[in-house]
């Protein structure tokens, strides 16, 4: 446990002090600055109910923060490999699950300066709307969950798999056929197909937890089965990071 | 009595004729449903919760069962016309009546939450299981006013200055060496 806290340190300091971590930061509020830009530059856009703004902000916000997960995962073990220094890694008395619980944690704590820089563009869109705490609230349970999904899967990909592309390709592939359909749009997920597929697919069931909280003004307990479904999720990538993580080989 | 004088008395008595029969054919298929809506007595703004209430009497004689009866909205922006998803406007857009006696009047409140401007027409359409036909209520018109829901003033400082603040952050780090140093390596003596 002593080995893992430095490394939890090094890893989390990286997001905030390094000039790496800054300009990654930097391009993520670039990116919700342009977003956020084009809110208020198009007539149509302009005059959208509050909430609707606030809600199209989430859904960036929560693909930006499986984004960076899946990078952040890619790079846990995979990247010390590819820069031959897992091995170094590995010869200090830290095992497999010890190093894969600190790039988990530094995986969080880069989702929690995420949403911290976030929370200045939801007041912007939503300070006079509805539902913005909650829409706070929401977002902060469903980006954790959806950085242990996706993070935890690129992590236990990494593990096994020997070349960073090879993970962040196979992780982008993951996220990609999860976010397809939500790109489908509303009339194909009316259909009982769609609304299966819709409620085993965690990014899904974030955006739509999203929709009905923060446009629907609906409570918790329309919550409850998308919720208990992105718990179990990461329970069992949890889990399978864990296994996964017994032997690492070099 | 002349041609002339006979010629319009008939024509009349043949309107009259007809109008009567077609009365009598109308009344036949008249739906025993009346069905109507009332518009919200307010101006109507964007991001408002107006309700409507709409009301379904049985005009007929016998019970009516499983009474269907729905919301249609539809924008009537010139030149733009098209029927309106209600999946993000109304929370429940169907109401069952399970049974209504003859005579009896059900009424219901449709709540709807205005998130476009423009002109719109709402209609409540009801459907009977022994029905010939739908019914539909007269259409009631409104008008949504704008209200701009984002403001600039609030966004731009905000889309402007958090980047700007980061891309200080990041200089200060690189003005000052930057980095932090592996904890994992042990500093040679």
């Amino acid at each position: 446990m002593n080995s893992v806290i430095p490394l939890i340190k090094k890893e989390t300091l990286e997001d905030f002090l390094t000039a790496r971590g800054v300009f990654s930061l930097i391009v993520a509020s670039v990116v919700l600055s342009a977003f956020s830009i084009l809110l208020v530059s198009n007539i149509e856009l302009s005059l959208l109910d509050n909430a609707q703004a606030v809600y199209l902000m989430v859904s960036i916000i929560l693909a930006l923060a499986s984004l960076v997960a899946i990078i952040q995962g890619s790079d846990g073990f995979a990247g010390e490999r590819d820069r031959a220094t897992l091995e170094t890694l590995m010869l200090t008395p830290m095992t497999g699950q010890g190093l894969a619980a600190a790039k988990l944690i530094a995986m969080l704590f880069s989702w929690l300066i995420l949403f911290v820089l976030c929370i200045p563009y939801l007041w912007a869109v939503g300070s006079t709307g509805q539902n913005l705490w909650a829409a706070v609230e929401y977002l902060s349970l469903m980006g954790t969950l959806l950085v242990l999904i996706f993070g935890g899967l690129a992590l236990t990909l990494s593990a096994k798999v020997k070349s960073f592309r090879g993970v962040l390709s196979i992780g982008l592939t993951v996220f990609l056929f999860s976010g397809s359909p939500v790109l489908l749009g509303p009339a194909l997920r009316q259909s009982a197909v769609g609304q299966m597929i819709d409620l085993i697919n965690p990014f899904a069931d974030a955006l739509n937890t999203l929709d009905s909280v923060v446009i629907d003004s609906q409570g918790i307990s329309f919550q409850v089965i998308r919720l208990t479904i992105m718990i179990c999720y990461a329970l069992g990538v949890l889990w399978v990071l864990y296994t996964a993580t017994k032997r690492v080989e070099l | 009595m002349k041609l002339e004088c006979l010629k319009p008395l008939t024509l009349l008595t043949a309107v009259h004729t007809f109008l009567l029969c077609a009365t009598l054919v109308f009344a036949a298929d008249a739906p025993a449903i009346k069905i109507t809506l009332e518009h919200p007595d307010q101006t109507l703004r964007l991001g408002d919760t107006p309700a409507f209430i709409g009301t379904v009497t049985n005009l007929g004689e016998t019970p009516l069962k499983g009474v269907v009866v729905y919301l249609s909205l539809v924008s009537l922006e010139p030149g733009n016309e098209h029927p309106v998803d209600l999946e993000d406007w109304s929370a429940e857009k169907a109401v069952r009546i399970d049974l209504l006696p003859p005579g009896q009047t059900s009424t219901h409140q449709w709540s709807m939450r205005l998130i476009q401007a423009g002109s719109f027409g709402v209609a409540l359409t009801g459907i009977g299981t022994e029905e010939k036909q739908p019914t539909v209520s007269p259409l009631v018109r409104f008008y949504v006013e704008p209200k701009p829901g984002l403001d600039s003033k609030r966004v731009l400082p905000v889309a402007i200055g958090e980047p700007l603040l980061l891309l200080a952050l990041w200089g200060a780090i690189r003005l000052l060496g930057g980095g932090i140093k592996h904890p994992l390596r042990v500093p040679s003596e």
